[in-house]
């Protein structure tokens, strides 16, 4: 293609957070009229670059150019006069305004009332609105109100207010995450029309299948890498997913096979919904032994943090059965499942795992405080805080400024996360849940809890594993399951399965 | 819904990371918006920064930093309206019976003045102790003057209507109030923990509905013709011995003002060293991390505003029974919204609560001699006491300032020291952001 077809260029963009290189020069091209979609798992670099193009970020090193001309996008309201638009994963409306109110905030039509007092005049507005959804087929009703409607219909008002500001350039960030299976096609339907008028589609998404429908070309990411530009028609998705989950360099933790013993957790028929009745996981069975590691891979939203939440009694279990040792703990309340013995590494930690606005020393004691020496009739004995909390303290190397005193929304997060994982191990629990344990972690601490992880599992104990990044499943697992969509689709032994094989099970490319 | 919390996160590149120089222990990220800290760096600040930023202190500074601003605008106003402000501020001590007035009518002395204030002080710290402790476990308890009314209202119609003697009619009072309180502040928890009503909007309803029942029955039972208030309840349900002789001068001995006291270090103890308090500070800290450790973070919300109830009623038998021999039909008292500003003075503390409202009842009753000495109008006391509040309630908003003015602070040392200048020696900085108080 010649170049004046080139819409947006990238040259050499590094972007760098503390600790990380999210994006490690990346070039490429985006032609006019094209659907062009990024591919990669959690984390590889996606929504960082597409968020430099909306200037939402600043790349530290590289050009962006548009049209033609070097732009320095230093905000999206730069981006949006740019004729560059974005509907973010989550959207941004206000809930309790129209559809046409939302798609004109900040550039509302003002017409005076007898050339004296301003008004909004949503007349002219839900015109516009409404031939816009016409011309898109979008089905959207300017005038009903954002609470209303469904998430999918939410969506498409995004669409509305990116068409409505005349951009040119819309980029999607996993636009169908949150969609059912028919809302999907619908949507893809949507993008198709959008590109034969002329709009450039950008598709941030880790679901294959979907680029394969609709997109012209790929970009593949892993770990801030541009691995490869693909065109889609000529590429299969078996190629797209090994692309994907990439060969990393994995760092060799000493690990001797597994000798599991009797099983811990027994899970049977488990469905769980979530607060918008949705089942989140469907008929999920799978049993874990003592002294084995059970890693459940999957991507983003496919049900398995649900399962964690479950297993732990955080949300309840709409049908199927949780056996800790043979006793049914499925309608247990969360204390009385701590008691016997599971500890829990939530996903959330600074929101679930810890009170920030506690001292590190009550963090620590969350779990044990009602119990002795921490509590004797009601009544808390502080000494017995501090002496713990020094204790695990030095044990965990968490550094703080203050010692067992420090204020823990001070402490970095990777010193939170020590303080969570040292609290849990301490539990002397006989089911460990892991989810997203080294998230946003240093290489250092990323290692500690993996070897944490087969240490403990060597002490017996059973432990289940969440995590979204292939590399820490295939570093520590003695068993994988891989979930998709709320299901788990193959159950198999670590040293049966290939890095490639588990890719397309959790893209849901491969079936058992 | 917990995936919108969810962010996306970022995996590390294993050799880039085994290249770079961090500190392993340190050198973390977590969201991206807030960058972990892990250098050291010398920042900038002014005295004043200095001084009220210590997170350590600011359970005293800030609400002194209120005072210090309210002080400021009052005396600038009270400069305009042609009175000497520092003047105003010790009639205001001499009326409360801090220092000594010139001058006493027969009979009555420092002591009469001083007593009065103490009984003033004493239902002030039961209803700011309730405001206390529903803060803490993350609850806003607006209905304190509804839980008052019908705690004064029952123990007068059970106990000071009755001719039960004096040492069976108060120990009887105090529990009478206690348990109708307990029973309205539980009502609203229980209808938090069965159906989700929240507890303000149930809290200014059942205001109102006390309000009027209770003066239905004042007006049909218990009405004194005359003074058209409740009747007069007996002297031996009093909480307060009236017009007592001590050396000479009349004084009213308030029973509960130790009472009070005594219950405000309980309830300090209570929070921060039994169970109970460490899980109602719990959920008032992170309900969903309570439910994470295993606190049943309903059936404590419960508790807390049943113990909130509870020293309402308190305040309203030491009110109506004390302060007061007689209920008013028809109105709530102002006190009980009061409170509110005065547990945020004290800043959510028990022990702040203490001081603050010495404070407030200071302004409530120094402003009628205030008023007569200085030959201004009534209403000005009452702008005194009400800047004084406004400012407390503020507290919020300077706490957010100053740790919004520390954060520019450390930008600008970090961009200081990314370009090569001075840095590295001074102490770790944190980092935090309180955007807003309790609710």
């Amino acid at each position: 293609m010649p170049d004046t077809d080139v819409i947006v260029e990238m040259r050499h963009i590094t972007k760098r957070f503390p600790g990380i290189v999210a994006n490690d020069d990346i070039s490429l091209q985006i032609h006019t009229g094209e659907i062009f979609a990024f591919a990669g798992e959690n984390g590889a670099g996606k929504s960082t670059l597409m968020s430099m193009l909306f200037g939402m970020y600043q790349p530290d090193e590289g050009e962006i150019w548009v049209r033609g001309k070097r732009v320095d996008i230093s905000s999206p309201n730069e981006a949006v006069a740019l004729g560059i638009s974005m509907v973010h994963q989550h959207f941004k409306l206000v809930r309790n305004y129209t559809v046409a109110e939302n798609i004109v905030l900040g550039i509302e039509p003002v017409t005076r009332l007898l050339g004296l007092i301003p008004y909004v005049n949503m007349r002219p507005v839900n015109k516009a609105v409404r031939e816009l959804s016409e011309r898109y087929g979008l089905e959207v009703d300017p005038t009903s109100v954002i609470e209303d409607l469904p998430v999918s219909t939410q969506q498409r008002v995004e669409i509305l207010k990116m068409l409505y500001r005349e951009a040119e350039i819309l980029i999607f960030d996993e636009p169908t995450a949150m969609l059912t299976p028919q809302e999907i096609s619908y949507l893809l339907d949507i993008i198709r029309k959008l590109r034969e008028d002329g709009k450039t589609i950008i598709l941030i998404t880790h679901k294959l299948e979907e680029i394969k429908q609709v997109a012209d070309r790929c970009a593949i990411l892993n770990h801030g890498k541009l691995i490869a530009t693909m065109d889609v028609a000529t590429s299969s998705t078996r190629d797209m997913a090994s692309k994907m989950v990439g060969r990393e360099v994995i760092f060799e933790i000493d690990k001797t096979p597994a000798r599991p013993g009797p099983v811990v957790l027994e899970v049977s028929d488990l469905t769980v919904e979530n607060e918008h009745g949705v089942d989140v996981t469907q008929d999920v069975s799978f049993q874990i032994h003592a002294g084995e590691i059970f890693a459940i891979a999957g991507v983003a939203g496919s049900g398995q943090v649900e399962l964690a939440d479950a297993v732990a009694g955080l949300s309840p279990v709409k049908t199927g059965a949780v056996l800790l040792e043979g006793r049914d703990i499925t309608r247990m309340l969360v204390r009385p499942r701590t008691l016997k013995g599971v500890s829990y590494i939530p996903e959330d930690r600074q929101d679930v795992g810890l009170i920030l606005d506690f001292l590190l020393e009550d963090n620590l004691a969350s779990k044990s405080y009602f119990k002795a020496p921490f509590s004797q009739h009601s009544i808390l004995h502080k000494d017995a805080f501090d002496a713990y909390a020094d204790d695990l303290i030095r044990r965990y190397d968490i550094r703080c400024s203050s010692g067992a005193l420090t204020l823990t929304r001070s402490m970095s997060g990777g010193n939170q996360q020590k303080a969570i994982v040292a609290r849990e191990v301490e539990q002397d629990a006989r089911l460990m849940i892991f989810v997203q344990p080294t998230r946003g972690l240093d290489i250092g601490a990323i290692l500690a809890i993996r070897r944490r992880m087969i240490e403990e599992r060597d002490k017996g104990r059973a432990i289940l594993l969440v995590s979204l990044e292939l590399d820490e499943i295939l570093a520590v697992a003695d068993t994988i399951g891989v979930m998709f969509a709320g299901r788990m689709l193959k159950v198999a032994p670590a040293d049966q399965m290939t890095r490639e094989e588990v890719g397309e099970y959790m893209m849901g490319v491969k079936h058992a | 819904m917990s995936e919108q919390k969810r962010r996306n996160t970022s995996s590390v590149i294993l050799r880039e990371v085994a290249e770079s120089s961090l500190d392993p222990a340190t050198g973390t990220q977590d969201d991206r918006e807030e960058t972990g800290q892990s250098e050291p760096l010398q920042i900038q600040m002014n005295w004043f920064l200095r001084a009220f930023s210590n997170e350590r202190w600011q359970f005293i500074s800030i609400p002194l930093l209120s005072i210090l601003v309210s002080l400021i605008a009052i005396s600038i106003m009270l400069g305009i309206m042609g009175s000497n402000p520092f003047n105003v501020f010790i009639t205001f001590l001499q009326g409360a019976g801090w220092i000594m007035r010139p001058v006493y009518a027969g009979g009555y002395g420092q002591l009469s003045d001083l007593s009065n204030t103490l009984t003033a002080f004493t239902p002030m710290l039961f209803a700011a102790l309730a405001v206390t402790i529903a803060f803490r476990g993350g609850l806003f308890n607006i209905g304190i003057s509804g839980q008052m009314l019908i705690s004064g209202f029952l123990a007068s119609v059970i106990v000071g209507y009755s001719g039960l003697s004096a040492f069976v009619a108060k120990p009887l009072v105090l529990l009478i109030g206690m348990a109708a309180g307990a029973a309205v502040g539980g009502l609203i928890g229980f209808l938090k923990y069965r159906f989700n009503i929240n507890e303000v909007v149930a809290s200014i309803m059942l205001n109102y509905i006390l309000q009027y029942a209770v003066s239905y029955f004042i007006k049909i039972h218990f009405l004194d013709q005359i003074s058209r208030q409740s009747r007069v309840v007996s002297q031996a349900s009093m909480l307060v011995l009236s017009d007592t002789k001590v050396g000479g001068v009349y004084v009213s001995i308030p029973l509960c003002f130790i009472l009070a006291l005594l219950v405000a270090v309980a309830l300090q103890f209570f929070l921060k060293k039994t169970r109970l308090g460490y899980e109602i500070k719990a959920v008032g800290a992170n309900r969903r991390a309570a439910q994470y450790s295993g606190i049943r973070v309903r059936r404590t919300i419960l508790v807390t505003m049943m113990l909130s109830g509870a020293l309402a009623g308190l305040a309203g038998v030491s009110y109506y029974l004390g302060y007061f021999n007689s209920i008013e039909p028809g109105a709530l008292t102002s006190l009980g919204f009061d409170s509110i500003a005065t547990a945020l003075l004290g800043n959510a503390h028990p022990l702040g609560a203490i001081a603050s409202s010495f404070l407030i009842t200071t302004l409530d009753t120094g402003g009628t001699y205030m008023q007569s000495m200085m030959g201004v109008r009534q209403e000005i006391a009452q702008l005194v006491t009400g800047m004084i509040l406004l400012f407390s309630a503020c507290s919020a908003f300077f706490r957010w300032r100053i740790a919004l003015s520390r954060q520019k602070a450390e930008m600008r040392a970090r961009e200081a020291a990314a370009s090569g200048g001075p840095g590295g020696c001074g102490p770790e900085v944190e980092v935090s952001v309180q955007g807003g108080d309790v609710q």
